[in-house]
């Protein structure tokens, strides 16, 4: 789609990070441009989260971490507690890292303002993942990193809210990272799909991925086929659509 | 009799000590609500209980070297802040090691001020301290030190927020954590210090956790929340004292146990109007 590269974002080299001893992360190399949706993929305790926290620097990890001077991050994390001994609003909550307009756009952008007086003790799963979003936006990024920012919400749900993030990408062009664990979604949005076992089995576009002999091994002959049929069928529909 | 048949050379001096010993405790428990929000949010209770312990050790050892308590219970208080700083959940949980680092404090303590045969130390004037002889230097000791921790709270609010929000969302895209925990813990320390020998070891963590419990139901929003719980620390100071005037009950006790009916009046009131909007 792209014949010349956009600006490198973020990128790392001979990334690793250890915990008692154990490889959590081993040599990854891992880069984002501005622009592009990239897509982690990986069993559980894979090194999804981790690599995602070294790259966000709040995790100790060896090898070479270079961002764009001055990167502006958006953040949504994987775990979000909440407490109902802090009161807090929507509104307030998104103006505690942008300003009054920002974050009021933003909620507005995530379809939430109507949520902008409830309390963030007492939103839905669902709720949450938009507001987490919309508060990660409102501070204009230059590069979304979302860890399953999809946790909580309902398979209709779930498809809305992907196809907000690649609107959300176009309009501020911003580049993001994503890590999910609903493969079909994950595959229909990503411009790169990266599949991580502690080190990086294989990556590039979806097609290539899923038809790749790593990722058979990974997630097993079954899925493998089931989501390489899929991505086909999801091509055929988008050209369909093209050609009307 | 009325206070005003008794002659003015007895009069004034009553007077004084109470005028002194209700702005302490009053100024002090403003200084200590808005933090004490951050105490409650950030479930660091045991935090300010085992600085406040290990500043028992403090005094002991400033009395025991003849130099101010005060001094003593400040150098204690913040090394004791850094020192839990350090804890994290690991073979065992950062609030056991918190806890376990102020009760070694406070039994050290003890066994210095039985040892200092000396030094005629009530003990308990430190748990519950001696708001009643207050002087004027302490009075202004401590409109300093509240002064100081109410503009270290203004200047970190939205980092120290950020923070209680979600630390990782905060480290991630900012890059100011660290230090703002640290000054957070020596605000701590510095009003323990000053509360300590004051107003006690029991009274200081009671105004940090209770006005903010007792402003929960009160606020929408945690600004609005520092606000009441500086009020409502600030108010237990004259209720308390009133108490224990009529009542010839302690002093400091007393002032605790102010804030706890405010804290039980409000969390009825909210009860209350919750029932009369679901009953519409």
């Amino acid at each position: 789609m792209l014949t010349m590269p956009n600006e490198l974002l973020i990128s790392a080299k001979h990334l690793g990070f250890r915990v008692g001893g154990r490889d959590i992360l081993k040599d990854i190399g891992f880069e984002v441009r501005k622009g592009e949706i990239v897509t982690l993929i990986g069993p559980n305790g894979s090194g999804k989260t981790s690599l995602l926290k070294a790259l966000l620097g709040l995790v100790p990890a060896t090898g070479e971490i270079a961002r764009k001077p001055g990167l502006r991050i958006g953040y949504v994390p994987q775990n979000f507690p909440r407490d109902m001994s802090l009161p807090l609003t929507v509104g307030r909550f998104t103006r505690l890292f942008a300003d009054r307009g920002a974050a009021d756009a933003a909620l507005a952008r995530a379809g939430i303002a109507t949520l902008r007086e409830s309390q963030i003790a007492r939103l839905s799963g669902g709720e949450l993942a938009r507001v987490l979003l919309a508060r990660a936006i409102a501070g204009h990024p230059e590069l979304l990193i979302l860890d399953e920012p999809l946790a909580g919400v309902d398979v209709a749900g779930e498809a809305a809210l992907y196809h907000l993030i690649a609107e959300i990408r176009d309009e501020i062009g911003c580049g993001v990272v994503l890590v999910s664990h609903d493969l079909h979604v994950v595959m229909a949005q990503a411009d790169r799909v990266v599949c991580l076992n502690g080190h990086v089995c294989c990556e590039g576009r979806a097609e290539q991925v899923v038809s790749d002999p790593a990722f058979a091994q990974l997630f097993g002959p079954r899925v493998a086929g089931e989501l390489a049929l899929y991505v086909h069928r999801h091509d055929h529909s988008h050209e369909g659509h093209a050609r009307v | 009799m009325s206070i005003a048949t008794t002659t003015a050379m007895k009069v004034m001096p009553v007077y004084d000590f109470l005028w002194r010993a209700t702005a302490g405790a009053a100024m002090l428990g403003a200084a200590a609500g808005p933090i004490g929000c951050f105490v409650l949010w950030r479930r660091m209770a045991y935090l300010g209980e085992s600085i406040a312990h290990m500043g028992l050790l403090g005094a002991a050892i400033g009395l025991l070297m003849g130099i101010s308590p005060l001094i003593g219970v400040g150098v204690l208080a913040i090394v004791a802040a850094l020192l839990m700083a350090r804890a994290g959940d690991n073979l065992i949980p950062a609030g056991t090691f918190v806890g376990m680092v102020g009760h070694a404090g406070l039994a050290l303590g003890f066994i210095l001020l039985a040892t200092m045969e000396t030094v005629r130390t009530d003990l308990l004037g430190y748990l519950f301290g001696d708001v009643l002889a207050l002087s004027n230097q302490d009075l202004m000791g401590i409109a300093a030190a509240g002064l100081f921790v109410v503009a270290g709270c203004a200047f970190f609010w939205r980092a120290w927020l950020m923070q209680t929000v979600n630390g990782d969302i905060a480290r991630a895209e900012s890059r100011t954590g660290r230090f703002a925990d640290v000054v957070f813990l020596i605000l701590i320390a510095v009003l323990v210090a000053f509360g300590l020998r004051v107003v006690g070891a029991l009274l200081i963590v009671a105004l940090l956790i209770i006005p903010p419990a007792a402003a929960r139901p009160l606020s929408r929003t945690p600004e609005a929340m520092a606000l009441w719980a500086a009020l409502i620390g600030a108010v237990s100071a004259p209720l308390g004292m009133a108490a224990s005037w009529w009542k010839d009950i302690p002093t400091g006790p007393a002032i605790v146990l102010a804030a706890v009916v405010l804290f039980i009046v409000t969390t009825l009131s909210m009860k209350a109007v919750e029932a009369m909007r679901s009953s519409r």
